[in-house]
């Protein structure tokens, strides 16, 4: 287990700087003076002049690297072209609002959905294993941002049962405010985490270890509760995991559709400003985000599964 | 040639005998018949203003109400579709192009090159798709070039993976054996006789990934960051909508539905084709 968690986090580690240098390297290759690019139509000379100091332009393309990687190691980002604030502060401020999104969306889709799954695999072809089938096949597709838009006209505009925009104040207030949008991430993922547990809740079914419980002669529900789900869930990890990048963007649509702080907002009001560094902060910082839940999601898996272990 | 129209005469009669993927079949079929003819089919002009009419809701003149400039709605959402359909068809076709030859490659050639490549695969996945769409817009600017790049780089991986699995299966396989044996060039055997073992199970995908392609390029220009206006891309006719979602919801209605719509009519029959083209896939998922 130990030699794996090394082994898994090294590979995330190389994965992270050849992301990291591929984007460095993005950057100083588009056309024209990227000075020019960061600064937009605010450049005078003095700032221009600042600004090259400041990133070293004036020096080789892998003396630059090192300045870099050298800033990112001790957590600087640079620094925000209008308030000057560090940009890792900026973007640590409004990560945990995105988090929190993902997270509740998280929660009730995989709750419901290893409920629905975990039924339908229990009562194959029962009128709920059948709808089930059907409402997963309709909304796996369905993007985010379009039942956002969608919930927002009916629920919030038409029927008015939930705020339209903001994160709200207070607990309940907050959580008001997170139904919607959290919804609208959720819901293409009831569906596919019900046919998945469905599916590997039968073929765990099958196996000796279940074979095994049953013959020491246990209740049939700890047998399923403990011993199949344990196995079963696995493939949801997995996919919530790797899945944490279709989530952060979800999450950057549904941000903009309520009018919610967060990560989203922070990114595309910094696209309309032309404020670059804190654009390239936060595509570095949700990318290393991602990197590392994929990886934890690996190591969840081999923990709860020593079969797993083996991969790598 | 009569073979392969055979081959494929048969894998529609089984896609159509399942009753999703005879939807997804219509669906698809509408929404592309509607894209190469909207020409022909829109009742106004898509682009063209009338202040006068502006905002109204569904009538006889106005299928689906009309936008803040007085542009007929229903005329924009078919133009929609071709521009929808512009931007996924060459992206996915591209990305899928790419992705079969450096995943060939990397199953086929040399152990070093294979774990290059598939450190690259790797990378480019660990960007989030729309926080990278977003990086590449603010760094060369919002256009369809640059959506359909976006895409393409972003699904090479899915592809080339699935192409390397394919090879390394194949490759130690009795025929491909059999053919090396014979003294048959790399190029050959490649070619001739993995890449059909090959491209169905990359179609299957492709299919699958249309709609995320679709809902891509109207997220993208939902945030006024894809397809330029006055161009009526079903992510454009959202914005407007969004702005102006207290005063009409058709524009939200006119612009969210073909894209729900789409997205399920491509993914029926992606699932379809799946089933017939190769079961097995089916478990894998």
């Amino acid at each position: 287990m130990l030699i794996f968690t090394f082994r898994r986090f090294g590979l995330a580690l190389l994965i992270l700087i050849v992301a990291v240098t591929t984007m460095f390297l993005m950057i100083r290759a588009v056309p024209g003076d990227p000075v020019q690019i960061m600064l937009g139509p605010r450049a005078t000379p003095e700032l221009q002049a600042r600004l090259t100091a400041e990133l070293a332009l004036d020096q080789p393309i892998w003396k630059q690297l090192a300045i870099f990687y050298g800033n990112l190691l001790q957590g600087d980002l640079g620094t925000d072209v209008f308030s000057g604030r560090s940009v890792t502060e900026i973007v640590f401020q409004q990560l945990p609002h995105t988090l929190w999104l993902i997270l509740s969306s998280i929660i009730w889709s995989a709750t419901l959905g290893i409920a629905l799954g975990s039924y339908a695999a229990a009562h194959p072809n029962t009128v709920i294993d059948r709808i089930t089938a059907a409402i997963s096949v309709s909304f796996v597709a369905a993007p985010a941002f379009v039942v956002a838009l969608l919930s927002l006209l009916i629920f919030a505009v038409n029927l008015q049962w939930f705020p339209a925009i903001g994160a709200g104040e207070g607990f309940w207030g907050r959580l008001n405010h997170l139904v919607l949008p959290a919804f609208a991430i959720g819901l293409s993922w009831v569906g596919y985490i019900a046919r998945l547990v469905r599916a590997s809740m039968l073929e765990v079914m099958g196996e000796p270890h279940i074979r095994t419980a049953r013959a020491f002669g246990l209740s049939e529900r700890r047998v399923v509760m403990i011993y199949a789900l344990r196995i079963a869930i696995l493939p949801v990890v997995t996919v919530i995991g790797v899945g944490m990048g279709f989530l952060l963007s979800s999450a950057v649509f549904a941000e903009i559709v309520f009018a919610r702080p967060g990560l989203g907002k922070l990114v595309i009001d910094s696209i309309t400003t032309r404020n670059y560094p804190i654009v390239m902060g936060s595509v570095l910082i949700s990318t290393g985000l991602f990197v590392v839940s994929t990886a934890l999601a690996d190591l969840i898996n081999a923990w709860l599964d020593p079969r797993a272990r083996a991969a790598v | 040639m009569s073979k392969s129209r055979s081959e494929l005469g048969q894998i529609l009669h089984g896609v159509s005998r399942d009753p999703l993927g005879l939807m997804g079949l219509i669906i698809v079929g509408t929404i592309l018949f509607c894209a190469i003819f909207a020409a022909w089919i829109v009742p106004y002009d898509p682009v063209g203003m009338n202040i006068k009419d502006r905002l109204q809701g569904p009538s006889a003149a106005h299928l689906l109400g009309t936008d803040q400039l007085g542009r007929d709605t229903f005329s924009r959402v078919i133009m929609g579709g071709q521009v929808a359909l512009k931007v996924a068809l060459p992206a996915v076709f591209g990305a899928m192009a790419i992705g079969l030859t450096l995943g060939m490659i990397a199953g086929y050639g040399p152990k070093w090159l294979d774990n290059l490549l598939m450190l690259f695969f790797d990378t480019i996945r660990s960007f989030p798709t729309v926080m990278f769409a977003l990086a590449v817009v603010a760094l060369i600017g919002p256009s369809l070039q640059t959506v359909v790049f976006v895409v393409m780089a972003t699904s090479i991986p899915t592809y080339g993976r699935v192409a390397r699995t394919q090879t390394l299966t194949l490759r130690n396989s009795e025929f491909i054996l059999a053919e090396r044996a014979m003294g048959a060039s790399m190029k050959r055997i490649l070619g001739v006789h993995m890449l059909p073992n090959i491209i169905g199970v990359l179609a299957v995908l492709a299919a699958m990934d249309i709609p995320t392609v679709i809902a891509l390029e109207a997220g993208l220009s939902f945030l006024g960051l894809g397809v330029k206006p006055p161009t009526p891309s079903w992510g454009a006719l959202l914005k407007d909508g969004y702005s102006l979602i207290r005063q009409t919801p058709w524009l939200v209605v006119g612009g969210g539905l073909p894209i729900i719509l789409a997205t399920l009519g491509f993914t029926f029959l992606g699932e379809s084709l799946r089933d017939v083209v190769d079961p097995k896939l089916r478990k894998q998922r």
